[in-house]
């Protein structure tokens, strides 16, 4: 039940969105693509991770397929939906607002 | 795009609905391969593979906590968990089915109880009356300090009809029964006089033929009647043709005007009163007879439909401008009057109104009592599993998911109460209208139905949550480690936990004792009422009713027939009496007010010699059994040959000759009287209160039939016998017949039936607490013998120990005695204080019993506490059953 403290929850969806734009990717990659991008910093918990997988499912934005991974065993891969791509591009949008937004008050108060 | 997602979207939930198993393997698969995944990474950094596991068990946390969160997630847990809380409630409750029984039946009585009084309430009070735009209907009286209600006289009505401006249409009506001859039995029907528009104010129209028009109010312009559908049915056989014809009613020709259809209501009335309902059977033309200028007659009542946006309030006032101005042009008739407005709905159910509401507050109570002991032992089932709970809990349900759980299972049994409770609703409303007091309003609308329904379901819904509610949060309040170590007893939890239970069931106490003073103080004014004495004797007698037509009677010739009947009536074996007057007790009351002069005495400034005037035969005291206090009865010589003779009541004397002998003393009607215009008092007699339960009889005076001023075309008959008094109807009815077979004798009653109709109301509602209030106090003991079994079985070892130390089983049982008897003092102490503090709204309902009466609070209270020492007898034998070693070992 626990919730990663520094992930919010739209941002995890942004994430793992973002991870699978490219090519679909199962669970356990997608955890380990968003650490090793992160350089460890972002932990992503499993309590976390599915839970968001499943919800993101639900509302139509990803889909899963089962697939064979490289070791040749079943994995559920997750991927982009067109809808989910569109969502995407406007987290994104959203994201560099926020970001932007954020880092001007920050600097601004520097000065 | 968005379409598409749509489709996605149902896909999905239809796919984890539907196809649950598979959804449900995946997601076990899923996590089952990011497990594997993490140990061949743990192995790959070198850990030992049995180390390499639990690390991976450790970082993915707890596996069905994910998957109950990806459920979750699916949304379509909530209908599923739903189903399956369903099917485990209804496992669990058939497990323990004596737990169901009583919990079932408990909810079942009391949400039926409710039901049913509630039916009572949406036919009386909530249902619209069944006129049109009923809200604007008034009736219109007289008011005075003497007189709270008082009808109007006809010339004033026309003035206000003609004057007003309130008023989209105003009426007048008073009663005038019909005799219907020439077809079959003759016999007598319930009418009233109407002004033009008396149909026009209730909204209503005649089904065939037409209403009255103001041409039909000029005297002399030929008898028109309208009759109603039952009455045109009955015996007229639906003759469709039926308009125009002419009948006989009275001994006169009447035309057919119109036909009312069926559903026709009367408004109820108050002089010669009948009730609201369709009790009406003729509706004929009020004719304006006299001198305008002679006002002082008042007897035709009113009945207006305001205009639209027009208060009572306001109709009120500009009544009372009306009156101002009317007593400027006839100053003595309108002098001290005032105006009463009220609205319809109020005249009718006003009267009612207090009684069902405090039936619905009793009923209230029973519910509310209901569900303390529905949670109280939904509490105990709670703690039995609490266990199960604390596994549950650890095994990954969330809270919620408790709580969720245990509130379906309150919903499940209180849905179910609620069915069977629709099934003793039916059945008690059924009861309930056969029992409604005499003359009760609108007892014919009061039916289960839809609204009754609906509401049904929603005590039941809120009465689930309510009871549910405790047992829920305390569920979730669990705590996993300390339940499970302590094997589920002993707990600091289950100390509160008999806290909250022993506050339920001293609140279940008080409320109960509440109830129990309602029905004991009810029971008190009801004896009462049953010991007050008459003033008559009601047993062997029998009443009835004879209208003489004045086309074929004039007055010397009534005269005559009453003579002669009530002759014929004193031969009959059997009749011990026999007489004839206007009035008979307790029957409803004519407000025939005179004033009077007194021989040697002035009236007090402002006031005058008054009292209610009524006619009497030389039979009609001892056939009704009013006693003689001083002096004689009438006697046949009491005739025009002779000085005119009175017989006042006990309270008359009293009050006009205070300290004399009223015996003997004079008064006459007649402003400048001859000495043969003087009226001797011959006798004085009992008083006879209006109602069993008027609070003071009214004066009175009576003239001897053969001398009164007034008409005697109407007589009441009183025969007595000496046994069952309904064997004396075809006595009476031979002998009208013998002297005229065209007469209805009508209203043949026997006085019991008069007089226990007069009771009704009180031993309604009576009936009815004493019922809730035994409801209460078996739920109240039940609810004490739960708490106090539990307390016991919690104390097993204490009580072990004890008699290992040497306490004796009394002991011991006094020990179980006292915790009950202290829940039950603490409730007692609630429900007197409530009691004392709600006095005031059974105030009204009692009859010569105080709100606060101590007789009734100290047996309620020992009833209380007896019956709590009674629900703590078996737990106290339990208690000290236990054998001490195995009580010690127990733990």
């Amino acid at each position: 039940m626990s919730k990663p403290s520094d992930l919010i929850q739209g941002t995890l969806d942004l994430l793992i969105l973002r991870t699978i734009s490219l090519e679909p990717k199962h669970g356990w990659a997608i955890a380990k693509r968003i650490e090793q991008v992160s350089e460890d910093v972002l932990q992503v918990t499993q309590g976390a991770l599915y839970p968001a997988l499943h919800r993101l499912e639900q509302q139509g934005w990803i889909r899963a397929a089962w697939r064979k991974t490289e070791t040749g065993r079943e994995a559920k891969f997750y991927e982009l939906t067109k809808a989910g791509r569109a969502q995407l591009e406007r987290e994104l949008a959203q994201w560099e607002r926020l970001s932007k937004a954020v880092g001007l008050v920050i600097r601004t108060a520097e000065e | 795009m968005n379409l598409r997602r749509s489709w996605d979207i149902v896909r999905m939930r239809l796919r984890s609905l539907a196809r649950r198993q598979r959804v449900e393997e995946e997601l076990d698969k899923e996590v089952r391969f990011h497990l594997e995944q993490q140990m061949e990474e743990n192995l790959a950094a070198g850990m030992p593979p049995a180390e390499a596991r639990s690390a991976a068990l450790r970082k993915l946390g707890g596996m069905t906590q994910i998957q109950e969160e990806c459920r979750d997630m699916r949304r379509t847990e909530t209908i599923e968990n739903f189903w399956r809380d369903l099917r485990y409630a209804l496992r669990s409750l058939g497990k323990s089915p004596a737990f169901t029984v009583v919990i079932l039946l408990t909810l079942a009585l009391s949400i039926g109880a409710n039901s049913a009084i509630f039916s009572v309430i949406d036919g009386v009070l909530l249902r619209p009356l069944p006129y049109p735009e009923a809200n604007r209907i008034v009736r219109i009286f007289f008011h005075s300090a003497d007189y709270p209600k008082f009808p109007l006289n006809p010339f004033d009505f026309r003035d206000f009809r003609a004057r007003n401006r309130s008023f989209e249409s105003l009426a007048g009506f008073t009663r005038g029964d019909l005799q219907l001859s020439g077809t079959g039995q003759p016999e007598r029907f319930t009418g009233f006089q109407v002004t033009a528009g008396f149909f026009d104010v209730l909204g209503l129209r005649p089904a065939r033929g037409h209403a009255f028009t103001s041409n039909d109010e000029i005297p002399g312009n030929g008898q028109k009647v309208i009759l109603s559908d039952r009455l045109w049915r009955h015996r007229f056989a639906a003759d469709p043709n039926v308009i125009g014809r002419k009948i006989t009613l009275d001994s006169l020709p009447f035309t057919v005007a119109g036909v009312m259809p069926p559903g026709t209501e009367h408004p109820g009335n108050e002089y010669n009163g009948v009730a609201h309902g369709e009790t009406v059977d003729l509706w004929w033309p009020f004719a304006f007879r006299g001198d305008p200028a002679h006002r002082g007659s008042h007897y035709l009542e009113g009945i207006g439909r305001l205009k639209k946006g027009v208060t009572s309030t306001a109709a009120q006032a500009e009544m009372n401008a009306l009156i101002a101005q009317l007593a400027r042009e006839h100053p003595d008739a309108l002098a001290g009057w005032q105006a009463l407005v009220i609205p319809l709905y109020r005249e009718i159910v006003g009267p009612s109104e207090r009684l069902l509401l405090v039936l619905l507050g009793a009923v209230g109570l029973v519910l509310l009592i209901a569900c303390a002991n529905a949670a109280n032992l939904l509490l105990a089932r709670a703690t039995a599993r609490q266990r199960e709970m604390a596994v549950r809990t650890a095994l990954g349900a969330g809270r919620a998911r408790l709580m969720r759980q245990m509130l379906t299972e309150s919903l499940l049994i209180a849905l179910i109460g609620g069915v069977l409770a629709v099934s003793i609703a039916v059945a008690g409303v059924r009861t309930l209208v056969s029992l409604l007091p005499a003359g009760f309003p609108r007892a014919d609308t009061i039916h289960v139905n839809a609204v009754v329904f609906a509401f049904t379901l929603l005590v039941a819904l809120a009465t689930g949550i309510l009871f549910g509610l405790a047992p829920a949060l305390q569920a979730a309040r669990t705590d996993v480690q300390d339940t499970l170590r302590a094997g589920g007893r002993g707990t600091g939890s289950n100390r509160g936990h008999l806290r909250l239970r022993s506050v339920l069931v001293v609140g279940e106490v008080g409320l109960a004792c509440l109830l129990l003073i309602g029905a004991g103080l009810m029971l008190r004014s009801f004896v009462n009422l049953l010991r007050a004495d008459p003033g008559f004797r009601p047993e062997h007698l029998l009443t009835a009713s004879l209208s003489l037509p004045d086309a074929t009677y004039k007055p010397a010739e009534a005269l005559h027939f009453w003579d002669r009947l009530t002759t014929s009536l004193d031969s009959v074996a059997g009749i011990r009496a026999a007489g004839v007057g206007t009035d008979l007790p307790w029957t409803g009351y004519d407000d025939n007010v005179a004033g009077f002069t007194i021989e040697g005495k002035k009236p007090p400034a402002n006031q005058d010699f008054h009292a209610r005037y009524h006619v009497a035969s030389p039979g009609y005291f001892g056939a009704i059994g009013i006693p003689l206090v001083r002096g004689r009865f009438f006697v046949a010589g009491d005739d025009m040959k002779a000085p005119l003779a009175l017989i006042v009541n006990r309270i008359m004397a009293r009050r006009y000759w205070p300290n004399e002998d009223a015996l003997g003393k004079r008064i006459t009607f007649d402003d400048h009287p001859k000495e043969k215009d003087w009226m001797t008092i011959v006798g004085i007699v009992g008083d006879v209160k209006d109602k069993p339960d008027s609070p003071a009889a009214q004066m009175a005076l009576w003239w001897p039939i053969e001398q009164t001023p007034v008409s005697v075309g109407n007589m009441s008959v009183a025969v007595r016998g000496s046994s069952d008094p309904a064997l004396l109807a075809n006595d009476l009815r031979r002998a009208v017949r013998q002297l005229d077979p065209t007469l209805a004798v009508a209203n043949i009653r026997p006085m019991d039936d008069i007089a226990d109709a007069n009771v009704s109301t009180a031993r309604f509602a009576l009936f009815l607490v004493a019922l809730f209030a035994g409801l209460a106090l078996t739920l109240a003991a039940i609810g004490i013998y739960g708490v106090i079994s539990y307390a016991v079985s919690q104390r097993t070892q204490e009580f072990g120990l004890r008699m290992a130390l040497g306490a004796q089983a009394g002991d011991v049982r006094r020990l179980v005695l006292r915790q009950g008897v202290k829940l039950a003092l603490m409730g007692v102490a609630l429900g007197l204080v409530g009691a004392l503090a709600l006095g005031r709204v059974l105030w009204s309902l009692l009859y010569e019993v105080s709100a606060a009466d101590p007789v009734t609070f100290t047996s309620v209270s020992a009833l209380a506490i007896a019956v709590a020492a009674l629900a703590c007898y078996l737990p106290g034998r339990r208690a000290t059953a236990v054998d001490p070693a195995h009580a010690l070992r127990s733990e």
